[in-house]
C-alpha cells in the first residue's frame, strides 16, 4: 500500500506549518458555500440601501430644515453629508456587529465539536490555526462586507454629486472603515481563543460597539485608545474636514496597533490551550 | 502476529494532572511496530487523555514519551506527520463531501500531483467501502459510516502508526465488525495503537494490551500471556474413571496449593492450582496418570476471558480508588 502511489510531501515553514492548507479552509467555508453570496447581497442592500434613502429619496430631504441646508452650503451638500453620516456611522456599526456575529463560532464552534482538535492532531501548529482564521476571514469580510458597499457608495455619491466625488477623503473614510471593522474581527477571534463559551465573545464585543460611545462620553482620553469614535471619524474625513489629532489620528493608530496585538494574545492563548 | 521488537511508543512515568486531580499517575507503555495495541480502561480511566499527550493535544505534567523515538512534547509536529488520528467522534468539515474530505486531509501532507491525491483518496475509499458515497454530503453518512470515513482520513498519509480513540464503541454489531476487519487489513502496513472498553473486540484483534484504572497501568503484556491471568496458574483436566484418592494425592504435592473438581457427564472436571509452572508441566500430567484406572481427555492451562482478567485486575486494584 504504502509504494503504490507516490505523492510529493508538503514543504512548508516550520513555523507556520499548515496553515495553507488551513487558509484554504477558511477561504472555502464562505467562497465555496451560500455564506460568500448571502454576504455579497445583504450587506451592500443594508449599507448602500440606506445611503441611497438619503441621496435619492426628496421626501427625506425635504424633512431638513432651512439652517441645516444653509449650515451644509446646498441641499445638494446637506444630503450627501446626510448619505456619508449614514453609510459610515451606522455602516460602520453595522459592519462591526456583522463581523462579531459572523466570526463569535469560529474558534469555539471548533473547540466544541473536536474540530480544532482534529485539525491540530495533523501536522499544524497552533499558530497557523489562528492565522489562517484571520487571513481567511479578513480577505472575505473585506471583499463581500466592505468591498461591494464602498464601490457602490462612491457611485451613488458621484451620481448624486453629478460628478466624480472626491476620492482622497472617501478613501481615507473607507480605510477607517476597514481599520474599524477589522479590529472587532481581531476581538472576536482574541476571545474565541479565551472563553469556551459563545456568551462572552458576544458580550463584550457588542457592548464595545454599542457601549462604547457612552463610555468614551464619560471618560474622554478612552477615545484616544479605543475604536469608538471612528465611525464619526469616518464620516466627518469623508465630508473633507481635517479633524483635530485626537479624533483623528490617535484612535486611529491605536485601534490599528490593537489588530496585531490581538492577533499575538490570540496565538499566544491558542498555543496554551490544551485540546 | 509476528511483529518486530522496535518501539513505536514509549512512554515513561507519563503523568497528567487537571488542577488537584490526577488523571494519569506513571503511566508506562510499550508499543511495538506492526502490532495491534489494545488500551483498556474503564469510561475516565485516562485513555483519551494519554492519546491527546501522545498526539502533542495536551502537555503531561511529568514523565516523558517517545513515539518513533522522538520526544512528544518537543517534536510532536514532526510526529504528527507520520501519524493517523480518528477521534472518538470524528470530525468533518461539514461543508465538505466525502472525497474533499479526504483530499483535504491530504493536503496536510502533500502538495501533488493532484491526480495521485485523487487515486490516494479513491484507495482509502475503497478500503472503508464507501466509494460508491464519496460525493455525498457528510450530514447523510451514518454514524458507522462516519467512523469508517474517519478511519479512512486517518490513514490517508499511509501512517506509520493509526490513533484510535473508541473506534467501535458508538456502533452496532455490524458496525463493529466492518471497523475490526478493517483494522485487520491495515495491520500489515502500520502500528495500530487503539482505545476500547469493548473487551470481546480486543480479545479478536490485539496483539498486546494494557489495561488503565484510574489513570495507572494495571496489567500489559502480550494478549496470551494476559489471558492466562494474573494471578495463580491453573491446569484443567478432565478425567474417566474412579480417580480415588486423587485430591489428597495432590493435595500433598509442594507445588499445589489448590484443587477442586466437579462432575459433568460421567466425568470428572478438576482445576488444580499451581505455584510453580515449570514443575507443574513437566509431571502433573505424568503424576496423574500414573494411575492406571483413569484416563485423561482432556489437560490444558486455563485461559481466562478478557472480561475475566479486566474484572480481576480492576477489584484487585481496588476500582483504583
Amino acid at each position: 500500500m504504502a509504494d503504490s502511489i507516490q505523492l510529493n510531501h508538503v514543504k512548508e515553514w516550520s513555523v507556520l506549518r499548515g496553515f495553507t492548507n488551513l487558509l484554504h479552509k477558511e477561504s472555502r467555508a464562505w467562497w465555496g458555500t451560500r455564506r460568500w453570496w448571502i454576504n455579497a447581497i445583504l450587506w451592500p442592500i443594508l449599507l448602500c440601501g440606506l445611503m441611497a434613502n438619503m441621496l435619492f429619496v426628496p421626501a427625506i430631504a425635504n424633512l431638513a430644515s432651512e439652517a441645516e441646508i444653509s449650515q451644509a452650503g446646498s441641499l445638494t451638500a446637506y444630503v450627501i453629508q446626510m448619505g456619508l453620516s449614514v453609510f459610515f456611522e451606522f455602516g460602520m456599526i453595522a459592519l462591526g456587529i456583522g463581523a462579531i456575529i459572523l466570526l463569535q463560532d469560529s474558534i469555539i464552534g471548533e473547540k466544541q465539536s473536536g474540530t480544532a482538535e482534529w485539525l491540530l492532531s495533523k501536522p499544524v501548529v497552533a499558530r497557523a490555526y489562528v492565522l489562517a482564521k484571520f487571513v481567511g476571514n479578513t480577505l472575505a469580510i473585506l471583499s463581500l462586507m466592505l468591498g461591494g458597499p464602498i464601490i457602490i457608495a462612491y457611485s451613488m455619491l458621484s451620481i448624486r454629486l453629478g460628478e466624480l466625488f472626491p476620492a482622497r477623503p472617501f478613501l481615507l473614510a473607507a480605510g477607517i472603515m476597514t481599520v474599524h471593522t477589522l479590529f472587532y474581527l481581531a476581538l472576536t477571534l482574541m476571545l474565541g481563543t479565551i472563553f469556551n463559551t459563545r456568551g462572552p465573545v458576544l458580550g463584550i464585543g457588542l457592548a464595545s460597539i454599542l457601549g462604547g460611545n457612552l463610555l468614551g462620553g464619560l471618560f474622554k482620553p478612552l477615545f484616544y485608545v479605543t475604536p469608538w469614535i471612528l465611525p464619526k471619524t469616518a464620516s466627518l474625513s469623508a465630508s473633507g474636514l481635517s479633524l483635530p489629532p485626537e479624533m483623528g489620528i490617535i484612535p486611529l493608530t491605536t485601534t490599528f496597533i490593537w489588530i496585531p496585538i490581538f492577533i499575538l494574545l490570540a496565538i499566544i492563548k491558542f498555543e496554551n490551550t490544551e485540546l | 502476529m509476528s511483529f518486530n521488537d522496535t518501539l513505536v511508543i514509549e512512554t515513561k512515568g507519563l503523568e497528567k494532572s487537571f488542577g488537584n486531580v490526577k488523571v494519569l499517575q506513571g503511566v508506562d507503555l510499550s508499543v511495538k511496530q506492526n502490532s495491534i495495541f489494545g488500551f483498556l480502561g474503564p469510561n475516565g480511566a485516562g485513555k483519551t487523555t494519554t492519546m491527546k499527550i501522545l498526539l502533542g493535544l495536551i502537555r503531561p505534567t511529568g514523565g516523558s514519551g517517545s513515539i518513533f523515538g522522538r520526544d512528544i512534547v518537543q517534536e510532536s509536529v514532526a510526529i504528527r506527520e507520520r501519524i493517523g488520528y480518528l477521534p472518538q467522534q470524528p470530525r468533518f468539515i461539514e461543508y465538505m463531501s466525502a472525497r474533499e474530505n479526504l483530499e483535504f486531509t491530504a493536503a496536510f501532507f502533500y502538495t501533488g500531483p493532484k491526480s495521485k491525491i485523487r487515486m490516494r483518496c479513491d484507495e482509502m475509499l475503497e478500503l472503508v467501502g464507501l466509494t460508491d458515497k464519496a460525493e455525498r454530503p457528510i450530514r447523510t453518512f451514518s454514524g458507522g459510516e462516519k467512523q469508517r470515513l474517519g478511519i479512512a482520513l486517518a490513514q490517508v498519509n499511509y501512517p506509520d502508526l493509526l490513533i484510535l480513540d473508541e473506534p467501535a464503541s458508538a456502533l452496532d454489531p455490524l458496525g463493529r465488525q466492518e471497523v475490526l476487519e478493517i483494522m485487520q487489513r491495515l495491520r500489515k502496513h502500520t502500528s495500530i495503537f487503539y482505545s476500547t472498553h469493548i473487551l470481546d473486540d480486543v480479545q479478536r484483534v490485539s496483539d498486546s494490551v494494557a489495561i488503565l484504572n484510574h489513570g495507572k497501568v494495571v496489567a500489559s503484556g502480550p494478549i496470551e500471556l494476559i489471558l492466562n491471568g494474573q494471578g495463580s496458574i491453573i491446569y484443567c483436566m478432565t478425567i474417566k474413571g474412579e480417580p480415588e484418592g486423587l485430591g489428597e494425592k495432590l493435595a500433598n504435592l509442594p507445588w499445589v496449593t489448590h484443587t477442586s473438581v466437579s462432575q459433568h457427564n460421567g466425568s470428572s472436571l478438576w482445576q488444580i492450582s499451581v505455584n510453580d509452572e515449570v514443575e507443574a508441566e513437566t509431571n502433573l500430567l505424568r503424576y496423574v496418570l500414573a494411575d492406571e484406572m483413569i484416563t485423561v481427555t482432556e489437560f490444558n492451562r486455563k485461559k481466562y476471558e478478557l472480561e475475566e482478567v479486566f474484572m480481576e485486575v480492576i477489584k484487585g486494584d481496588g476500582n483504583g480508588r
